[in-house]
């Protein structure tokens, strides 16, 4: 045992434990089997002490004697632990109380008071339709798991809610429904303006790796690009035929940096050629363009950018029954960063991305080229370069958008079409197109590849929430 | 202070960000900083920091949200503060705001279209004894009755910008 790890010696209801200084006491229970409720803790995340249902009476070797969180209070030495004392049965039984009439109807609270001989509300009933009680457990697992850090707390006082910055919904946000998961309470608030699910689309064709489709091709044009200059082919034929008027594309700023412009021109639209692995914020523009007038807008994204074009469309048109965005998604197994790529670039292969004229992904390889060299390196070497959230994205053949295009299933220099609507599907017959063979399977695999890992990084956080969940129902029943 | 050219909200945005740029747990007084210029924190300020410093936007938006200092929505030149709090109330706090209401023209919590006015209202400025209170960009007036407080916002209103 290293030196710098203390063991300490403490006492949980009369029974002798040993443990590392430092491990919050809750924890040290579990080990020993016993059971202490919790409402905003769950292992892994950093605890935050709100709810204060995990509390305990302790006695500190000193002979202080007094109620703690045992969620965030280290275990130290000498110290003697009651966890169902009399005195705690009590606070925890107020705390119930106190909760019960902020969410009356929050069946998971029902329960744990019931445990408590708390049946009804007792107290005064604000707004019975309130669901949250501001545990943070969303917050932080947005924050410290995903990463992505969609929804924080806002206001203060009886003000105080989780939500997302000015009520609205959220880019930042990728959909993972990691939130909505962690709640306690099942909890509408946090899914308002982020996860709430985007209407799915209608089309002849289901497949859960595919998404809804109505046809699937492999295709060129005469444009030069990796993509085979499809998407660039589709928004130049859209743009002629006024399917709309304006796209909302991603451009390389100064470097290799990039930015989401408005492009309205074919020379706009080719100024913006080429694939850049980045997520980029596209609502902003499109909102742009609709307080301008617009309403015949396109884009193309990341999946996660086609959910967010997506929903916002879906909020949107309720305003303007008008607005029709045609969505065109990329195939997307994970985007990069740019600080982050520019570093492990240099570091892998020597480059500066900045002089990059051209990079891709093909066969599992990251391809720069610069000064007509092609500098490659593996694309799992630059795994610290993925953008935050991706590793928990299941998304990788953009299932929202009404046209996909990406390069796994064709043959060299071709792309892959997905038409999954009917805009999609008229899009794409309007503009002159040469026709391969798709192979299928490639996607299927690489999108079940994807689903997988999320599910697989998912696992430990799921495994923590239901075993909370399970001690609830196991004395109960419960609603899940 | 009026109405600045967006190019110019802009550019004092990025110029006092540039002040903060490199250092750690500084989001708060930047913030401040903003306010004290701009008398309100908008949203492209938020959306800069976060560009800028890598801040996540519902952490900044957290922040403002939280300090009465900070204010998502303009603020005018002068913030006129009436104290509700309980001594103010019973020596005739209410009277006071419904006559700031009327000589102002908005409801408390709102600002007059010219920026020039913000009208809150506050629980207890510490000073009871001079009851009613009212508190105008820092300095206090005290013993109010309708009257008074009329002729202090008229002044204030004729007051060259
Ligand atoms: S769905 Fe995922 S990314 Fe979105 S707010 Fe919830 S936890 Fe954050
Ligand atoms: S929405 Fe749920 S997880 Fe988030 S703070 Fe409220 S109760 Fe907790
Ligand atoms: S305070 Fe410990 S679980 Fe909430
Ligand atoms: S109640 Fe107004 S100053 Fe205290």
């Amino acid at each position: 045992m290293e030196a710098n790890i203390k063991e300490v010696n403490l006492t949980i209801n009369g029974v002798h434990v040993k443990a590392q200084k430092g491990t919050p006491i809750l924890e040290v229970a579990r080990q020993i089997g016993v059971e202490i409720p919790t409402l905003c803790y769950i292992k892994g995340l950093s605890p935050y002490g709100s709810c204060r249902i995990c509390s305990v009476e302790i006695t500190t070797a000193s002979g202080r004697k007094r109620i703690v969180t045992s969620c965030n209070y280290p275990a130290e030495e000498g110290l003697v632990v009651e966890t169902d004392s009399e005195r705690v049965v009590k606070v925890r039984r107020n705390l119930l109380r106190l909760l019960l009439a902020r969410c009356p109807k929050v069946t998971r609270l029902k329960n744990l008071a019931s445990l408590y001989g708390l049946n009804e509300p007792d107290l005064w009933v604000e707004n019975d339709s309130e669901d949250c009680i501001l545990c943070g457990l969303c917050v932080r697992v947005c924050n410290e798991l995903i990463r992505v850090s969609a929804i924080n707390f806002a206001n203060r006082g009886i003000k105080r809610t989780v939500t997302t910055p000015y009520d609205e919904f959220s880019e930042d946000c990728i959909g993972c429904g990691a939130c909505a998961m962690i709640c306690p309470t099942g909890s509408k608030k946090v899914r308002t303006n982020n996860y709430s699910v985007v209407r799915p689309l209608a089309a002849p064709q289901k497949d859960e790796k595919l998404g809804a489709y109505i046809d699937i091709l492999s295709a060129k044009s005469s444009i030069e690009g990796q993509d085979g200059g499809v998407v660039t082919a589709l928004l130049l034929s859209g743009l002629k035929n006024g399917m709309f008027n304006k796209a909302v594309v991603v451009k390389r700023k100064s470097g290799y940096r990039a930015e989401a412009v408005i492009a309205s021109t074919p020379e706009e639209i080719m100024e913006a050629r080429g694939t850049k692995y980045f997520r980029i914020k596209i609502v902003p523009k499109i909102k742009e363009l609709i307080s301008k007038g617009e309403r015949k807008i396109a884009v193309v994204g990341t999946p996660c950018q086609v959910r967010a074009a997506r929903k916002i469309q879906q909020i949107l048109q309720q305003e303007h029954p008008d607005l029709d965005i045609t969505i065109i998604g990329l195939f997307c197994f994970e985007s990069f960063e740019y600080e982050k790529l520019k570093a492990e670039t240099a570091r892998i292969m020597g480059v500066n991305l900045d002089d990059a004229e051209k990079t891709q992904i093909k066969r599992g390889k990251f391809i720069v080229s610069i000064n007509g060299h092609e500098y490659s390196c593996k694309v799992k070497e630059l795994d610290h370069a993925i953008s935050n959230g991706c590793p928990y994205c299941s998304d990788f053949p953009a299932f929202f958008a009404d046209v996909s295009v990406g390069a796994v299933g064709s043959p060299d220099g071709y792309s892959t079409v997905i038409l999954r609507t009917d805009k999609g599907k008229k899009l794409v017959e309007n503009t002159c197109l040469e026709y391969g063979r798709v192979n299928v399977e490639e996607i299927t695999k690489l999108s079940s590849f994807k689903k997988n890992r999320a599910k697989e990084n998912f696992e430990p956080l799921i495994r923590e929430i239901q075993a909370v969940r399970l001690k609830i129902r196991g004395a109960v029943g419960d609603d899940a | 202070m009026g109405m600045m050219p967006k190019e110019d909200v802009e550019a004092k945005i990025d110029m006092i960000i540039d002040k903060y740029a490199g250092k750690s747990g500084v989001l708060i007084q930047l913030l401040l900083e903003i306010q004290r210029e701009l008398n309100w924190v908008p949203r492209e300020a938020i959306k800069r920091i976060n560009e800028r410093l890598g801040i996540p936007e519902s952490e900044i938006y957290r922040v403002v949200s939280f300090y009465t200092a900070m204010s998502l929505t303009p603020r005018g030149k002068y913030l006129v503060r009436v104290c509700t709090g309980t001594a103010c109330y019973i020596r005739g706090a209410q009277r006071v705001l419904t006559a700031a209401e009327k000589a102002i023209g908005v409801k408390a919590g709102e600002t007059t279209d010219d920026l020039k006015f913000t009208l809150q209202t506050v629980n207890c400025l510490g000073c009871c004894a001079l009851g009613p209170v009212v508190e105008i960009n820092g300095k206090y007036y005290g013993l109010l009755t309708p009257k008074t407080l009329e002729n202090i916002i008229s002044n204030l209103r004729g007051e060259s910008s």
